[in-house]
């Protein structure tokens, strides 16, 4: 019974639901083999690599109850800027794109610190900027990537299940992991996201903190953006609106409650993964695209609403209500 | 973070409240000699005051005007933005054409204006009573909306029956683009509903403070639902403008309204926080935008600088909102 209460805690909820949609499609597969194959996990593991690693950059910000909308264009600029640079060196293209992620995600922490502003407006204002950077640099076409060698070696499949692109978001994970479980960083971020005041009493450097988040989101929106565009062999300014979504749905799949506070990265690795589990699970067993849509939609409402701090609220008056009814 | 206070007398706070004053008094100056300035650099623009350029000028920037305006409605009630509003607008378009093609030219604009304010209004409504987080439910209904649409519509494309549209619905008025005749009507009606209704008023007062207005007996729920219906009216206009000018319905139509309209809502001066703000600003703000987006073309840049120069706009106007109102 207490394992039972502890799987659907906060804590281990986000492993529960994996685990959950796991079986779940593996029952709607029905030992046809298509489900469980070592080619599914290879599949999931690149959608893993897509998205998670902006996942984990805007959790973070959602952890200290800030937002990081430019997460969506740094994305997409990164991608510009490497495949414009680094055609002949790589790592080129790759070193400037997370510098360019890195400096903007400190230039916009320290407008938001400095001046005090909702992060909302400031990361809106940095998103249409980059938008419009990636416009101008690729003057609205897509854009070919023609080191065509660094494309392969990205995706090549090792091990069964793995590839480079999606090695690098693992590793990437579990040193955030680490660093947040065993250093006094991943404390101070909670204590950020529970009462900004009282961590500022105790002695955390707020500020810098802040600052430093936003930083690693920028790094982190680039580093994926980077690797989706070499891998692809092309980059494209468009393409707002598909990566916020997902983002947004893995990170509070996640364990990250909209209020602050709460969450670790291991969670959010949990709930991008199962994002993508449920993508090419659902690809695997023949289901039609929209059907993920749909499932991503009414997990963001369901949670939005049990997370809403005036539900208990209402709930109490329409209880109230229902039980006078009758007499009435 | 900026220094808290710790002992405030009565002529320190005082003192305080003046220099707030004077900065914004300040900063709506600026902002008045800044819009004077480009609008004389736009006017002297070679060609812009040609008729075509003006006319396009004037169509284009209906479409996302209406959006803006309804997206001004959610930045003042306090729910900062909305995600799923440019997906309405597509959506409304499609349900528009269906109902026209099945009910008539008449039946289809009812239909499409009452689809677009119960799908936004619905989202209000889960903000409203349970305090749901905005972003969070926009985003979600931009994926709803995107899947369920996908579910309807195997082609991407669907086409208005011949002779549905009447050829009035795509004519001038007086030499004025219909669509531009609409968006100046929605302004006015919105600002009508903000600054001479016990709503506006009541909206401004939720957008302010939440508890405060909730203490003094306004009903919130009640108030943010009704922002979010208006909001969804005025958008579903835009959609429905977007398929009688092209006879079609698709969901591309309204990708990306959302940041150009809260584009044109922040340019106007409404605070991205709420509580303040005015429709025929945005109107002025859309205006703007497109100006300065015509100009850049005329003055032979490629048309990927308009979306840089209104990012960088959107920046410097939260910006210089911030040092405005001294917090």
């Amino acid at each position: 019974m207490n394992t039972w209460r502890q799987l659907a805690g906060p804590h281990w909820r986000p492993f529960t639901v994996l685990a959950a949609c796991i079986l779940l499609l593996a029952a709607l597969d029905a030992g046809q083999g298509a489900f469980l194959s070592a080619a599914t996990a290879y599949s999931t593991l690149q959608i893993f690599a897509t998205v998670s690693l902006v996942t984990l950059g805007l959790g973070l910000t959602m952890m200290i109850r800030e937002f990081d909308l430019s997460v969506v264009g740094m994305y997409g600029m990164a991608g510009c800027i490497a495949v414009l640079t680094g055609t002949q060196h790589p790592w080129l293209g790759f070193f400037l794109a997370l510098a360019i992620g890195l400096a903007t995600g400190i230039a916009q922490g320290f407008i938001i610190v400095r001046l005090n502003l909702s992060s909302v407006g400031v990361t809106l204002g940095g998103l249409l900027v980059f938008v419009g950077i990636a416009f101008v640099l690729t003057e609205s076409r897509s854009l070919p990537y023609d080191n065509l060698a660094v494309a392969l070696l990205l995706n090549e499949r090792f091990g069964g299940i793995f590839s480079i692109r999606s090695m690098v978001a693992l590793v990437f994970f579990a040193s955030a992991a680490m660093i947040f479980a065993w250093t006094r960083l991943g404390r101070d971020i909670i204590a950020i996201g529970s009462d900004r005041r009282a961590a500022m009493t105790t002695g955390v450097k707020v500020d810098a903190l802040i600052i430093g988040i936003f930083a690693f989101s920028g790094l982190c929106a680039a580093l994926s953006g980077v690797l989706l565009s070499y891998s692809l062999a092309s980059a494209s300014p468009a393409g707002l609106s598909d990566v916020i979504a997902p983002a947004a749905a893995g990170a509070i799949l996640g364990g990250i409650s909209l209020g602050g506070g709460t969450g670790r990265p291991l969670g959010i690795a949990a709930g991008a993964l199962t994002l993508a589990v449920l993508r090419s699970g659902l690809n695997a067993v023949g289901a039609p695209p929209f059907v993920n849509d749909i499932a991503m939609g009414a997990v963001l409402l369901t949670v939005a609403v049990l997370d809403g701090p005036d539900l208990a609220r209402r709930l109490i008056v329409a209880r109230r209500l229902a039980r006078r009814s009758p007499a009435a | 973070m900026t220094q808290y206070s710790t002992a405030g007398t009565d002529v320190a706070v005082r003192a305080g409240a003046r220099t707030r004053l004077d900065r914004a008094r300040l900063f709506a100056w600026l902002q008045t000699i800044g819009i004077v300035i480009l609008v004389a650099v736009i006017l002297a623009t070679p060609g812009f005051l040609a008729g075509p350029s003006i006319l396009a000028l004037l169509t284009t920037v209906s479409f996302i005007g209406c959006v803006a305006i309804g997206m001004t409605l959610i930045t003042i009630s306090g729910n900062i933005m909305s995600f799923a509003l440019g997906a309405t607008v597509g959506v409304t378009a499609m349900v528009f054409i269906l109902a026209a093609n099945w009910l008539g030219f008449g039946a289809g604009l009812l239909v499409g204006v009452i689809f677009g304010s119960l799908l936004t209004g619905l989202q209000g409504l889960l903000i409203g009573s349970v305090r749901a987080n905005p972003i969070i439910i926009s985003i979600a209904a931009l994926a709803l909306i995107y899947g369920v649409t996908q579910v309807f519509s195997e082609k991407g494309t669907i086409y208005a029956d011949q002779g549905t549209v009447p050829a009035l619905a795509k004519g001038k008025i007086a030499g004025v683009p219909i669509e531009f005749v609409v968006f100046l009507v929605s302004a006015v009606i919105a600002q009508f509903i903000l600054s001479a209704t016990r709503f506006g008023r009541n909206l401004f007062m939720v957008g302010s403070s939440f508890r405060a207005a909730e203490a003094v007996g306004v009903s919130t729920w009640r108030t943010i639902t009704g922002a979010y219906l208006w909001a969804g009216f005025f958008t579903s206009l835009a959609g429905i403008m977007l398929a009688i000018r092209y006879d079609s319905a698709n969901m591309d139509y309204g990708v990306a309204y959302d940041y150009d309209a809260i584009a044109a809502v922040l340019v106007g001066g409404t605070a991205i926080g709420g509580g303040s703000g005015s429709a025929l600003r945005t109107f002025a703000g859309a205006m703007v935008i497109a100006a300065v987006q015509v100009m850049l073309l005329l003055k032979g840049l490629r048309q990927e600088w308009q979306y840089l120069a209104a990012g960088l706009i959107v920046l410097a106007v939260i910006v210089l909102q911030a040092r405005g109102s001294g917090r």
